[in-house]
């Protein structure tokens, strides 16, 4: 559902230099798996999944994006669609030689320590 | 739980059953079919076959347990990707079509089983996330499972609906607690919630024995349950967004002032007021179906794997279904024929909805895999 709305809050680019969570791959990835998450929107909660805070990590390596996605809740029968929309944004950026490979992860168990800080100027806090 | 694709294909994932989908429609068709049948409203062709008296006699048990508890069954099973979760909800749908088959008591039990079984499923959740919102999911099981208890064993509608509607707004509360994490914890908020929930439960356990009371409690709690949404629900954040999270956020405010309306209604009944109707379907209709036209376009593309695209035409059955509500509990407070058309459109509205969501995914099909000019030109 990503693609049929454009997220409310707004997003610039992720800055190369430097990722809103644990990145290790190429650099020149970086920029465009940030940008591609971004666009990525839990639409109950009118935020992107990186602003919510839900990437734990994003590896690049051995022929694969390796990148471990969480849910605030257990009981969310919205998680497939949520990580088949992260694997089309990354399909859409990554070179086609590189598997992509998206685990859903329970520990740590997600808190909203982990929202960005626009995230929760967005939330009112 | 990994998924892995090439980049340049896309993972499958199983949905639900076609069968179980097809029945939990066909509970929300003889449902909605036999609430008509109750004001009167029906073809004497159809009315003279036996199904539609059944689904008259069966209304309330066919639109909470076989089809809503079906879907949210559905829903449960797919997020916790357990083989056994499914027979909750195929148990609350072969239920719904026992009822309509003339076999009641099979179709009781059957309801008490897909309860229980639910229940279960819950305590899966609640051990992997031992958390407020999942224990609350727990709760409104068992709420579930004590109305079909009750049905079972020959309790009246007094006895058994406040049990039924608070399995559906416990679950509901449970979804709207998770997305206030998102925002500053406001130390009453907890402990309001719970004030909420026990007048609720004790509102529904009073009502068999003590209607007066008991439904008056009840009520209380609606209205309750409804300003505590209003005062912390993220939707006042969410609505002043655009798109289908706006839409989402209009359809819960919406059905927040809906919920009070159906408090209002349930206490005043209690009280004797001629407020029944008002208190059943501002409750039924206007809060949870809007629940449910809020989350379907986020849902089927989960259960069913089916793709929507979103359009302000979604606004279009939303507003029907409030207008609609306001013609048959407003006005039709005063006329029974304005009563009974607000019904109709009612039900209109649903089969508008339905429409809507699919006219969505064929909308989403021609604009990502449908074939291009080139292809048609071209043959």
């Amino acid at each position: 559902m990503s693609e049929s709305m454009s997220p409310p809050v707004a997003h610039a680019a992720a800055s190369p230099a430097q990722s809103p969570f644990p990145y290790e791959g190429p650099d020149e990835l970086r920029g465009p798996i940030a940008a591609a998450l971004q666009r990525v929107v839990d639409p109950e909660v009118a935020m992107s999944i990186v602003d919510v805070g839900l990437i734990y990590g994003v590896t690049v390596a051995h022929g694969k994006i390796h990148l471990r996605l969480t849910m605030t809740s257990v009981a969310c029968p919205v998680a497939d669609v949520i990580v088949d929309d992260v694997e089309n944004e990354l399909d859409r950026i990554a070179p086609a030689d590189l598997q992509i490979q998206v685990e859903l992860v329970w520990e740590p168990p997600w808190t909203p320590a982990r929202m960005s800080e626009r995230a929760k100027i967005f939330m009112g806090w | 739980m990994q998924a892995a694709t090439t980049a340049g294909s896309r993972s499958r994932r199983a949905a639900t059953p076609a069968p179980l989908l097809m029945l939990a429609a066909l509970m929300l068709v003889t449902g909605i079919s036999g609430g008509l049948y109750r004001l009167g409203i029906a073809p004497s062709a159809i009315a003279a076959t036996g199904w539609l008296g059944r689904a008259g006699l069966a209304h309330a048990a066919l639109m909470i347990g076989a089809f809503l508890g079906t879907v949210i069954g559905i829903e449960r099973a797919v997020a916790v990707k357990l083989r056994g979760a499914w027979l909750a909800p195929i148990a609350s749908a072969l239920g719904g079509a026992c009822l309509l088959l003339g076999q009641a008591h099979v179709g009781a039990w059957l309801g008490v089983a897909a309860a229980t079984l639910f229940a279960a499923v819950n305590v899966v959740v609640v051990r992997r996330q031992p958390a407020i919102h999942t224990a609350l999911l727990w709760l409104a099981s068992v709420a579930w499972l004590a109305g079909n208890l009750l049905f079972a064993t020959g309790g009246g509608s007094e006895a058994v609906l406040p049990w039924w509607f608070a399995f559906l707004l416990v679950t509901i509360a449970a979804e709207r607690v998770e997305m206030t994490r998102l925002m500053r914890r406001r130390p009453v908020a907890h402990p309001l919630l719970f004030g909420v929930l026990a007048l609720m439960f004790a509102g529904a356990a009073t009502s068999g024995f003590a209607p007066r009371v008991g439904g008056l409690l009840y009520g209380l709690s609606l209205t309750a349950l409804a300003s505590w949404f209003l005062l912390f629900d993220i939707a006042r954040r969410t609505v002043a967004t655009k798109g289908l999270p706006r839409y989402m956020a209009v359809c819960l405010l919406a059905g927040y002032l809906w919920l009070a309306v159906g408090g209002i209604g349930w206490a005043s009944t209690a009280l004797g007021l001629p407020l029944r109707d008002i208190a059943l379907h501002a409750l039924g209709l206007g809060f949870v179906f809007s629940m449910m036209m809020a989350h379907a376009p986020v849902i089927l593309p989960a259960v069913a794997r089916i793709k929507i695209e979103f359009g302000r035409f979604f606004y279009v059955p939303l507003a029907a279904l409030h207008a609609s509500l306001l013609l048959r509990l407003g006005a039709g407070w005063f006329d029974a024929g304005l009563r009974s058309t607000g019904a109709v459109l009612n039900a209109a509205s649903i089969a508008l909805f339905a429409a809507t969501l699919a006219g969505a995914a064929l909308a989403w099909r021609i604009q990502h895999d449908g074939p291009t000019v080139q292809d048609i030109l071209h043959g």
